[in-house]
């Protein structure tokens, strides 16, 4: 019930939005997404920490006449991405309060747009059925369509397309591969379908299905190369658009090829895997020479998704339990320090003007402090310093490379894992880089800059606890996802 | 035990955190309850930073005494990480070695926040320096008493980014900023070798704690424990500056000089040569790795102590004496001298630290880094002039200071190396270690005769450095004397006379010939009978110049392509199928010609078409 | 008689009906070659009626209800033939081409500039009224 309730309350504040006097009200969807976040975390604590297997379930008959069923449900490897979406949802609004998004619609419409994109975000974690999940995969687009549309930046109509018909590619793709699997195992369950572990299909069956889910989900992901829709969306859109693009979508994809491609799939995953692995430490090298080229702020940490999101790939691409561990623990980690960069890029651009790197000179540590402090976090939490989040996922995503599953070649593997450390170089150098080009130095005269604001500190305060918490204490995260994470690769 | 460990570990981290949130609040509430006494009990972050270390000393010293009286390693695990694969011990790991280099780093970090404290007294920063001090002195202290390979890493990483901000304290110079993205990048990409050679070594041993590793090191195979030496071994070259990840270290000298000499001197460098001493049991299952870490020695040692020769700055001669000094460590411990090389790195710890401090006194007093602008500050700088002396005649090895007995102890190892290293590089480390006593007693002289002999070349209050400054660097004087007497009890510790007459003999010769120099203009530099080499040392071989063609510039233009490529050929990809529908949609536009009798004709055609499959196939 | 006759004749009209309506220019002309085509279908119902003896005679019943619908719809017909010829000053089907798919690429500008169609495919000539004949 908690989980219907989650998804429930979001879609009500939603709809709540036509009654004519909420419509002024400015702490609606504060609340309304506050309230998701309590439901959440209630749900967190609800949940049984040593049992792997699905809990919190809601199961009623939606569509008898296609065996669809309405079924939600929560493991050790969604509840972390539930209780991400639910908190960056919550922030995102908290700094809307202070910072409107510029722009010329009205507020509501946003605070509309980001309920619905609430519900879909969350509705993907939770969803235990493939057609189920695919309906939750797309209500996200068209908000975050409009969202773009509306209230970006000068590119913002094209970025906006780009985004909208490249993702719809993609789940056009994913919804054939699905149905394909569901059509020829004769049941949409995810959990039957997992516990299957493939049993029912064939060896080609089973390919060309990795094949399809895995293209759908990789545009997603975003997987090098149908990542050019990234930059793009990121660079445009407006700052709460970014933080949940980046923060929550991008998960939606490697989640997918988690919880989906792998069980479903298991023979056509250990055919695809090198490949898999190979456009993902291609993605790590490639977006961050890309990031060591860029001039614009938004643009480079977009680029910087891409890479990360490489690490997480090639945790799956190993197809071991301490891969997909990684794969896992990236994912919340990278939600929780590009959300704050996204952040902070906003809050550069809204008080600079600009976030072009050459623009902005030099010397933010002497005219905004704190500001550029919180970004030197940020960045250092990015390329991946041990203590700090983002270095577990990378870790245990190249000691996977380094003993991949059995039946993956081993050289290859270990050749990804050497090029992947030189993407962790490359990482530290373009953050470097772009610290140094803003932060050092002395600055230009100009006017004063405004520190950081009350609402700006409660919306990343918790992202920096979070960051340092996951990166001292692993365990938190890693307890969770461990079990589920073996049975879902077919272990004990 | 464990548990003073921890806390040994923990009470810097403690103070780094509150010292970066609550410090400069601190320092408010001091002053405005008005506690009585020095200027320094109202400052903030420095309460919190030397208590802090204080405290730290203090255990580990207790620590030490325990493992004293009562010797054999312990160790204990708060907790195992799971993964999916071998788990991540949180644990900690206490033997000798670790016991008493814990309490080096203690005492040089105690020393060096004192300093600091009038160092930077104007400095509007300091709070956080002082944080990012405590910070690091809290992962070397990890790296020391880890009990787990990633653990260690950790600590490992977080040093190295401590580094980084520390010397980029001053930021406004962007050449300060420079030197701190370049020291991070050389170290990082040694570290990803270093992780690399965890991962070879611990899934090949079947776990990352240090303890088990070593016991099943014998069951490895070679293939394996050489890979994992080899990779190993890129990290040390990068944290402890050997050839070829060295080029960090004498730009390391912009940031302020305690830093230099806790991090670039006592700490940070040596954690290296202590990661090899701890795992030396894989080591020595590896003599082809020893062999490289000879080699790469034997090239660091001589080189750098000729760049050193040629500079004039004094912190960069430090720096280079420093990479010097590392690769002795390094010798030692590739010719099978364990601990002759701690002995070294401990001794080197207390010297070179002292080295840096002082000559932050010089360079506080004379307001200049360069030796050109130095001269004749014997006589109002007494306790930096006598200590400094110490500092140096530990450098070169004269007895009785500590120096000479380390020093001895590695050459006569050399001597019979006996660590399974081919012969000829033995002989090769052996040479090298002699010429280069020559060379060090040259340029140590040629220092020490520039700063403190003759007349002041420039114009500045020759005076004495405040007491929070010189008195840390007489304190720590005392070691430097007297650290050499510990190592009697051990008998390769013990002075060999063959060695220490060669080696003295060298110093002397090399000594000599720089002060001959010297004597016959002290106004000018003595390396000018360099002659045309000089540039070439000075600029450290052009080494830097290398990588900047070799690694930087290939870097910066395949970004560059890299982004064309993108724009142009994936994203066009992308873009023209917009185009390409668009060209097809055309295509089939051609019909429609809005002529009705085309697509009657169209109509009937199709019809007959299908009348005729009809009729043929059903 | 052979009921081979009545058909051959059948359709040797039905083909040069088809032959009209796809061939021929004048818009009047396309109309009576449709009429051509409806009385030689009429000519096949009839002779299929009596050749197979049909009680309800459907052939025949069925040729009826075509020569209504060919005369409602001859009566359409020419009265839009006539309005067209009002308007355009010519009723030559080749060139009445309004409908037609033009060349004009659209701009190459974003996806939101595009308008419909560009362009007309044909000119329309001056519309001037004219008296009916």
């Amino acid at each position: 019930m908690i989980l219907l309730a989650m998804l429930a309350v979001p879609l009500a504040g939603a709809l709540l939005l036509l009654v004519p006097g909420l419509r002024q009200n400015r702490l609606h969807g504060t609340v309304v997404s506050g309230i998701t976040l309590i439901l959440a975390l209630a749900a967190a604590l609800a949940f049984d920490h040593g049992n792997p297997r699905m809990q919190l379930e809601v199961d009623r008959a939606w569509a008898p006449a296609i065996g669809l069923r309405f079924h939600l449900g929560v493991d050790g490897i969604s509840l972390p991405l539930v209780v991400l979406t639910a908190l960056l949802t919550f922030l995102c609004f908290l700094y809307l309060l202070r910072h409107p998004a510029a722009g010329g619609a009205s507020p509501a419409l946003l605070t509309a747009l980001l309920l619905v994109l609430e519900v879909g975000m969350l509705g993907t974690f939770v969803a235990l059925d493939l057609v189920l999940f695919f309906v939750f995969f797309e209500v996200v687009l068209i908000p975050m369509y409009v969202v773009i549309a509306v209230w970006g930046g000068p590119g913002r109509r094209a970025a906006a397309y780009k985004f909208i018909l490249y993702t719809l590619l993609g789940s056009g793709v994913l919804l054939v591969g699905l149905l394909l699997v569901g059509v020829n195992a004769g049941t949409l369950d995810m959990v039957e379908l997992a516990a299957r572990h493939g049993e029912g299909l064939s060896r080609g069956m089973q390919i060309t299905a990795f094949l399809l889910i895995g293209l759908g989900l990789a545009v997603k992901a975003p997987m090098w190369p149908l990542h050019t829709w990234l930059p793009d969306a990121h660079t445009e859109a407006p700052t709460v658009g970014s933080v949940l693009l980046a923060g929550v979508l991008l998960k939606m994809g490697t989640y997918g090829l988690v919880r989906l491609a792998l069980p479903l799939a298991p023979e056509g995953a250990e055919f695809w895997a090198p490949w898999l692995g190979l456009l993902a430490v291609i993605g790590i090298i490639y977006g961050a020479l890309a990031c060591l080229a860029q001039s614009d702020l938004k643009r480079m940490i977009a680029f910087s998704s891409v890479g990360h999101m490489g690490f997480v790939l090639l945790g799956i691409a190993t197809l071991t339990p301490v891969g997909v561990n990684a794969a896992l623990f990236g994912n919340i980690a990278h939600g929780l320090i590009t959300g704050l960069l996204f952040f902070l890029a906003g809050a550069i651009k809204e008080r600079y003007g600009t976030g072009d790197l050459d623009e902005l000179g030099g010397g933010m540590l002497a005219k905004a402090p704190r500001l550029a402090a919180i970004l030197t976090f940020a960045c250092v939490a990015s390329l991946g310093l041990p203590g700090l989040a983002g270095f577990w996922g990378e870790m245990l995503a190249l000691l996977g490379a380094y003993q991949p599953g059995a039946g993956l070649p081993r050289e290859t593997f270990v050749t990804f894992m050497v090029f992947g450390g030189l993407g962790a170089v490359l990482t530290a150098a373009y953050f470097l880089r772009m610290l140094a080009k803003i932060t050092h130095g002395t600055p230009a005269d100009g006017p004063v800059v405004a520190g950081v604001t009350r609402h700006e500190y409660a919306a990343w305060v918790p992202l920096i606890t979070l960051t340092i918490v996951i990166g001292l204490w692993p365990k938190l995260i890693l307890d969770l996802t461990s079990a589920p994470v073996r049975a879902l690769l077919g272990g004990g | 035990m464990i548990a003073l460990a921890s806390l040994t570990v923990l009470s810097p981290f403690i103070a780094a955190v509150v010292g970066m949130l609550l410090g400069l609040r601190l320092s408010r509430l001091l002053e405005t309850r008005g506690v009585p006494g020095h200027r320094v009990l109202r400052n903030g972050p420095a309460v919190i930073a030397v208590v802090a270390s204080a405290l730290a000393t203090l255990f580990a010293l207790i620590v030490a005494v325990t493992l004293w009286l009562d010797p054999g390693p312990r160790e204990g695990t708060l907790t195992l990480i799971p993964t999916g694969t071998l788990p991540i011990a949180v644990g900690l790991q206490v033997d000798g070695l670790a016991a008493v280099v814990g309490l080096m780093v203690c005492c040089v970090a105690l020393a060096v926040q004192v300093y600091s404290i009038a160092y930077l007294a104007e400095d509007p920063r300091y709070s956080s320096y002082a944080a990012f001090v405590s910070l690091f002195t809290s992962a070397m202290l990890l790296v020391v008493f880890a009990g787990d390979l990633l653990l260690l890493y950790v600590g490992w990483e977080v040093m190295g980014v401590c580094s980084y901000f520390l010397i980029g304290h001053h930021w406004e110079d962007r050449a300060n900023s420079r030197a701190a993205v370049k020291a991070f990048l050389v170290t990082r990409t040694g570290d990803v070798g270093f992780l690399f050679g965890i991962f070879v070594l611990g899934v090949g041993a079947g776990t990352f704690q240090i303890d088990e590793v070593l016991r099943r090191v014998g069951d490895l195979p070679d293939t394996t424990v050489l890979a994992a030496t080899l990779l190993l071994l890129a990290g040390v070259a990068g944290k402890s500056a050997q050839f070829p990840l060295h080029t960090w270290l004498p730009d390391a000298m912009a940031g302020p000089t305690p830093i230099s000499a806790l991090i670039h001197a006592a700490t940070m460098v040596a954690a290296g040569i202590y990661v090899v001493a701890r795992l030396y049991p894989a080591f020595l299952a590896a003599p082809t790795a020893l062999a490289v870490l000879g080699v790469m020695a034997a090239i660091s040692m001589l080189g750098a102590a000729l760049a050193a020769l040629a500079q004039s700055d004094l912190k960069r001669v430090l720096a280079y004496s420093t990479i010097s000094q590392l690769a002795y460590m390094a010798a030692g411990l590739a010719v099978g001298t364990r601990s002759g090389a701690v002995f070294h790195l401990l001794t080197h710890g207390a010297f070179k630290a002292l080295l840096f401090l002082a000559a932050g006194c010089v360079i506080y007093v004379t307001g200049s880094n360069l030796l050109r602008d130095y001269g004749g500050l014997r006589e109002a700088m007494p306790i930096t002039f006598w200590s400094m002396t110490i500092g140096f005649a530990a450098l070169v090895g004269l007895p009785p200071v500590s120096g000479f007995f380390s020093k001895d102890a590695i050459i006569e190892a050399a001597l019979h190396a006996e660590s399974g290293i081919p012969g000829p590089v033995a002989t090769i480390v052996y040479l090298t270690l002699l010429v280069t006593v020559a060379v060090t007693a040259a340029y140590a002289t040629r220092a020490w005769l520039m700063t403190f002999f003759g007349t002041a070349r420039t114009a500045f209050t020759p005076r004495e450095a405040p007491r929070l400054m010189s008195w840390p660097v007489g304190i720590l004087a005392v070691p430097t004397a007297i650290l050499g007497f510990f190592g009697l009890g051990a008998s390769e510790l013990r002075p060999h006379l063959g060695s220490a007459a060669l080696s003295l003999l060298l110093a002397g010769a090399g000594g000599y010939g720089a002060y001959a120099v010297w004597r016959r203009d002290p106004a000018l530099d003595p390396a000018r009978v360099l002659g045309p080499v000089r540039t070439t040392f000075e600029r450290g071989f052009h080494v830097d110049d290398v990588y900047d063609r070799v690694v930087v510039a290939p870097v910066r233009a395949l970004a560059r392509a890299v982004v064309g490529v993108d724009d142009r050929v994936i994203d066009r990809a992308v873009e023209s199928s917009a185009g390409v529908t668009r060209a097809f949609g055309g295509l089939l536009r051609r019909p429609q010609n809005g002529n009705p009798q085309t697509y009657l004709t169209g109509l009937l055609a199709g019809m007959a078409v299908i009348v005729l499959a009809v009729v043929i196939f059903v | 008689m052979h009921i081979l006759y009545p058909l051959v004749v059948a359709a040797l009209l039905f083909s040069i009906g088809v032959y009209g309506v796809l061939a021929r220019r004048n818009a009047i002309l396309v109309l009576m070659s449709v009429e051509l085509m409806l009385n030689s279908v009429n000519l096949n119902l009839v002779t299929f009626d009596v050749w197979l003896r049909d009680r309800l005679h459907g052939g025949q019943v069925l040729t009826l209800f075509t020569i209504v619908i060919a005369a409602a719809e001859i009566g359409l017909g020419l009265a839009i033939v006539l309005l067209v010829f009002r308007n355009r000053e010519s009723i030559d089907v080749d060139r009445l081409r309004a409908l037609a798919e033009s060349d004009a690429e659209p701009p190459a500008d974003s996806v939101v500039e595009r308008q419909g169609p560009a362009g007309q495919g044909d000119q329309v000539a001056v519309s001037s009224r004219r008296a009916p004949q």
